[in-house]
């Protein structure tokens, strides 16, 4: 059988990013269980916002006291602003057909981030064909995973569910740990931890994009000196 | 249609329209363009901050988890990745076996 780029990707996700992902939607969907809230909404927020950063402030913010729909939106938003600079950077490996627009809802944290060690070493038009059959696996993980976080709620005992959540930033520990030799990833790494303390100050929803802006670009500013 | 579901749909169509203005931007620039360079910058200095706040600092449900039970987990994960020669998925399953096991213990 011969082994196409899509199949590839598919197969590559399916291992520690799956685990990673499936860890914390399962977590997700117990909390939405927990939050009265439906399958569906869990669903649709994993599948169509598919940014936990953004998922858990709207979950927190909307479910909240007073439950205000516009200040929900702004603070998931700006807490999944990161999507843009992620996009802005990925663009280029996904090449300028018509595959790339179908690209566009699967741009997370979890795909870029292993796209972007992979696909530099890919010929051109097999780019777009990994990244999405990488995107589907795990997109695919994460929607099962939120639903069986969202009907074994009642059975998940809390520090599991905290356990699992641990996945997550473990897993990205680890892959930054990896590139740290890759050009222009040592200085944006550290820059994003010597400002991570700026999010304690701005809370959720805009620490963390504060953080990665001034981590970043200063980071950059160097790089370029 | 309630409050939360307003809210779930209008930050969805929100992450489209800046995933979509992030690939239209990019795709229009060269590759080795200086705003790519900062725009990945910026996207790993966020994922960065990330880990370090997820780890050092936490909130939420991950913050019951006690300190030492996640810096063993970090520490778990280091030695897998090391033990493993760089295996993701074993250094992943370490590190929660070394969170699991240190939080057992205290």
């Amino acid at each position: 059988m011969t082994t196409t780029p899509f199949r590839t990707g598919f197969r590559e996700a399916l291992g520690a990013p799956a685990l990673a992902m499936g860890a914390t939607f399962l977590a997700f969907g117990a909390a939405v269980a927990e939050a009265g809230l439906s399958l569906p909404w869990a669903l649709l927020s994993s599948g169509a916002v598919y940014g936990m950063a953004g998922q858990l402030v709207l979950l927190g913010v909307a479910t909240g006291p007073g439950g205000a729909v516009l200040p929900a939106v702004a603070a998931a938003t700006a807490a999944n602003a990161r999507f843009l600079p992620m996009s802005v950077a990925i663009a280029p490996l996904l090449g300028r057909g018509m595959l790339r627009w179908l690209a566009l809802p699967f741009i997370a944290i979890t795909p870029w981030a292993a796209a972007m060690r992979r696909l530099p070493g890919l010929r051109e038009s097999a780019r777009p064909r990994w990244f999405l059959g990488f995107a589907l696996a795990s997109w695919t993980a994460a929607l099962a995973a939120t639903t069986v976080g969202h009907l074994l709620a009642p059975v998940l005992p809390t520090a599991l569910r905290a356990a699992l959540l641990f996945t997550n930033p473990l897993y990205f520990a680890l892959l930054l740990a990896a590139d740290l030799g890759r050009p222009g990833v040592r200085g944006a790494v550290i820059g994003g931890a010597l400002a991570a303390p700026l999010a304690l100050w701005l809370g959720p929803a805009w620490g963390l994009l504060a953080a990665g802006l001034v981590g970043g670009t200063g980071a950059f500013l160097v790089g370029r000196r | 249609m309630s409050s939360a579901d307003l809210a779930l749909v209008l930050t969805v169509l929100a992450g489209l329209l800046l995933r979509a203005a992030g690939l239209a931007l990019g795709g229009a620039l060269r590759p080795d363009h200086p705003f790519i360079a900062w725009a990945n910058a910026v996207s790993v200095a966020t994922l960065s901050a990330f880990v370090v706040l997820s780890i050092a600092a936490p909130g939420g449900l991950l913050a019951t988890v006690p300190w030492p039970a996640r810096m063993a987990g970090v520490a778990a994960g280091a030695a897998g990745w090391r033990l493993f020669r760089g295996g993701l998925l074993p250094a992943l399953l370490a590190g929660l076996a070394g969170l699991l096991a240190a939080w057992t213990v205290s």
